[in-house]
């Protein structure tokens, strides 16, 4: 067993990867809760802004305007999707919503193979002005981007919670995914309020994508699937809390990076966002039952 | 009548979505898809157009003559094509397409200049992902509908494994570029690359002579890993060095705690050694330079993928001095002979599809293509499966322009023609030959090395590899 010392530096490589799965858990829980829908696509929808980026900045266009259009590809593709397939979708089962935008990843995966086909020799990747400077925390240098982050990832579960629960648009998200008939019957704009909540998630996943880009690979197939990592922080908030969500995430963050060490588990260590996932679902799943015998028995 | 008109709105902006998602997806690429994944004759394609090269900019020879690579300069050959074949790896995170691209530009150079004897090489690609059923159909497929009289280019993860014993029955001699331990270990395929196990070899060897008190060998975790760590291991236990073996999975998506665990593993007196593809081996290098932890052991390695302009420039200087690179062929940057001239040249006019530009892939692409048109060059009479696979396997003692020693083909029970190699280092955006890293013969510690040399002997060098 590893001593602490060497543990020490995964906790702060963790908490960075902590920050990148809670910047796409906390994005699909956000558009769970405003519109009923679980956005697989957050993560391809980021990764083909991020090679556009790429692309703009390879034809030699200035790098701001190549991050605002990331951005702006993010929110434009998931409002538009959210327009054309939100509608008919609305009545159908959360299962059917969430795997129609299945569709939109593998279109989507499909494009980027198609244009940016995977190569030997080529090597891609977006660099940020954050990337320059940080500072050292346990030996190891943690740069800007990073520390970006994670302070995202805050940023986000607390800005949006605020936002659902103190604004008139929030609170209209959040009776839509209760039941959009009856939120349309009290003279709600659904389709407006849909509108927003969809450009939003884009712009997220736009800025997830972003800055995934840079701290992870940029490639389509990691950027695309890491939302299945996401997915499992999101379940533990039982698409629920975003809170819960951000916490979930650090934590499968850093104890995904500190079974690394352990040389019997290292090459299980992918496991970790499946494992506690599961892990947690059982655990709410029974207490539950204890709960409800206790409250029949009592 | 309602829902029908409410519907057609909603139908005409999905269509409108649909042409605007399409018309931004094509403004903005920067990139085409070759027709390499396709059966298309991409030789034939190619030498009709020529193209620009999407080369690096030190492609600086781009008005080198490339005509010396046919015998009628200026030319195009007309007469009945040749129909050669390659099988190749194109899936997320492993590509070994600007292998067969390149092979496909120097065909089309050819086609260019005269041909062989006039007649045009057709020049198939297909690509695969690692999936044996789909591989075994494509050999067929090369075989039987397209009539190939030729096996050149095929650099695949399990190719050799699943084909070759296919292969000798059809009595094919392959040129490839190996991975698998059968590219090696056949009397039927000879490879122009040492492959990730020799390669290694090469990378862990150099990494001895800088006295490490522990190597850490790390690769991608993908079929023949123990096959390939065990060429390292013998060489650094015969040298009383410690070994660690890691194998981590690909696409890498945790970098931070891969370097952190190399760099913990090998320690400050420690060497690590990687064997991954370009992207991969990158992605954990600037993981090591951003947490500021390169230094943190006494050198970097790395098997020849590495070996490339792009991750030279993309790791910045840094890396100068404490990155070394095995590499199985002459290094391009400090080498003007007319072999790397032609080579730059035919990468400049027709490699638009190689999109690595300058590097060991496209090098063994080159080199594959010049062993096969040489071996085409000497068939009298018609071109047949016999006549062009017994030209092949006669290849004996050439001067190649791209390896330390000449190469030979042979009536031998395995081939490692290339067991010689450079090691490359980082210098301000190129890859240049390392302090004492000039032609070095692999050891024979490695049994397979031996067993090899003491069929085929030890290969003459290469005078016209050197500048």
């Amino acid at each position: 067993m590893p001593s602490w010392s060497e543990f020490e530096p995964f906790i702060v490589s963790g908490l960075a990867l902590g920050g990148v799965y809670a910047l796409s858990g906390v994005g699909l829980v956000v558009l769970y809760r405003a519109t009923g829908v679980l956005y697989l696509a957050f993560g391809a929808v980021g990764a083909m802004g991020a090679f556009l980026t790429y692309a703009m900045i390879q034809a030699s266009l200035p790098d701001w305007l190549a991050w605002i259009v990331c951005i702006l590809f993010g929110g434009v593709i998931t409002l538009i999707y959210g327009m054309i397939f939100g509608p008919p979708l609305a009545r159908r089962d959360p299962l059917v919503r969430a795997v129609a935008t299945l569709g939109l990843t593998l279109i989507l995966f499909g494009a980027m193979d198609l244009l940016w086909p995977p190569t030997g020799g080529e090597v891609r990747s977006i660099s940020l002005p954050t990337d320059n400077g940080g500072f050292t925390v346990a030996g190891l240098q943690v740069d800007w981007t990073q520390l970006i982050g994670l302070c995202a990832g805050v940023v986000l579960t607390v800005g949006t919670a605020a936002f659902l629960r103190y604004t008139k648009l929030g609170t209209a998200m959040r009776a839509m995914a209760n039941d959009r008939e009856i939120t349309a019957t009290l003279g709600v704009p659904v389709r407006r309020v849909e509108a927003a909540a969809w450009f939003g998630c884009g712009i997220l996943a736009g800025i997830a994508g972003l800055l995934l880009a840079d701290l992870v690979q940029l490639d389509p197939t990691t950027l695309t699937f890491l939302v299945i990592s996401s997915l499992a922080a999101a379940l533990i908030a039982r698409l629920r809390s975003i809170a819960v969500t951000f916490v979930a995430a650090i934590v499968i963050g850093v104890v995904h990076d500190l079974l690394t060490p352990i040389t019997s588990l290292t090459n299980y260590r992918d496991m970790t966002p499946f494992v506690l996932a599961a892990i947690a679902l059982l655990w709410v799943s029974r207490h539950r039952t204890v709960m409800t015998r206790s409250r029949e028995e009592a | 009548m309602n829902r029908y008109s409410r519907r057609r709105p909603r139908l005409a902006a999905a269509a409108v979505a649909v042409i605007a998602i399409g018309g931004v997806i094509a403004g903005c690429s920067s990139n085409n898809s070759n027709s390499s994944s396709t059966t298309a004759p991409t030789s034939s394609a190619t030498s009709s157009a020529p193209a620009t090269s999407s080369a690096s900019p030190s492609t600086s020879a781009a008005a080198v003559s490339t005509s010396s690579c046919g015998t009628k300069p200026g030319v195009a050959a007309t007469g009945t094509p040749i129909p050669l074949g390659g099988i190749v790896t194109d899936q997320s995170g492993t590509s070994f397409t600007d292998i067969s691209n390149m092979a496909a530009a120097y065909f089309a150079c050819v086609n260019a200049n005269g041909g062989i004897n006039g007649h045009p090489i057709k020049y198939y690609i297909e690509t695969e992902q690692t999936n044996a059923t789909q591989i075994a159909s494509e050999a067929k497929q090369l075989v039987q509908s397209d009539h190939v009289v030729g096996i050149v280019g095929n650099t695949s993860i399990i190719e050799c494994s699943v084909d070759s014993s296919y292969w000798q029955a059809q009595g094919f001699n392959i040129i490839d570029s190996g991975i698998a331990p059968e590219c090696y270990s056949t009397p039927n395929s000879a490879a122009v690359n040492m492959g990730p196990r020799y390669s290694s070899d090469g990378a862990v060897q150099y990494a001895l002579t800088q006295h490490p008190s522990k190597i850490v060998f790390d690769q991608s975790n993908v079929p023949g890993t123990t096959y390939i760590a065990a060429g390292p291991n013998a060489l650094a236990k015969a040298a009383g060095v410690p070994i660690t073996d890691d194998a981590t999975n690909v696409p890498v998506s945790d970098a931070n705690s891969v370097a952190i665990q190399l760099v913990d593993q090998a320690g400050k007196d420690g060497a690590v050694v990687l064997n991954f593809t370009p992207p991969d081996a990158l992605v954990i290098l600037e993981a090591a330079q951003k947490l500021n932890i390169e230094g943190n052991v006494k050198e970097w390695g790395c098997s020849t993928p590495c070996n490339t302009d792009f991750l030279a420039k993309s790791l910045g200087s840094k890396w100068n001095g404490k990155f070394f690179v095995n590499a199985e062929l002459t290094p391009p940057d400090p080498t003007t002979s007319p072999a790397m001239s032609l080579y730059r040249g035919i990468l400049s006019q027709y490699g638009k599809a190689v999109s690595g530009g300058i590097g060991s892939f496209s090098q063994m692409g080159f080199t594959e293509a010049e062993l096969m048109v040489k071996a085409l060059e000497s068939v009298t009479g018609t071109y047949t499966v016999a006549s062009v696979n017994a030209a092949v396997k006669a290849l004996k003692n050439v001067d190649t322009g791209m390896l330390c020693q000449q190469w030979t083909y042979g009536s031998y029970s395995m081939h490692i023609p290339n067991n010689e190699d450079y090691t490359v280092t980082p210098d301000n955006g190129e890859m240049v030959i390392a302090p004492n890293g000039g032609c070095t013969q692999i050891s024979a510690v490695d049994p397979q090395i031996a067993q090899y040399r003491s069929e085929a002997g030890t290969a003459p060098s290469d005078p016209t590899s050197s500048s």
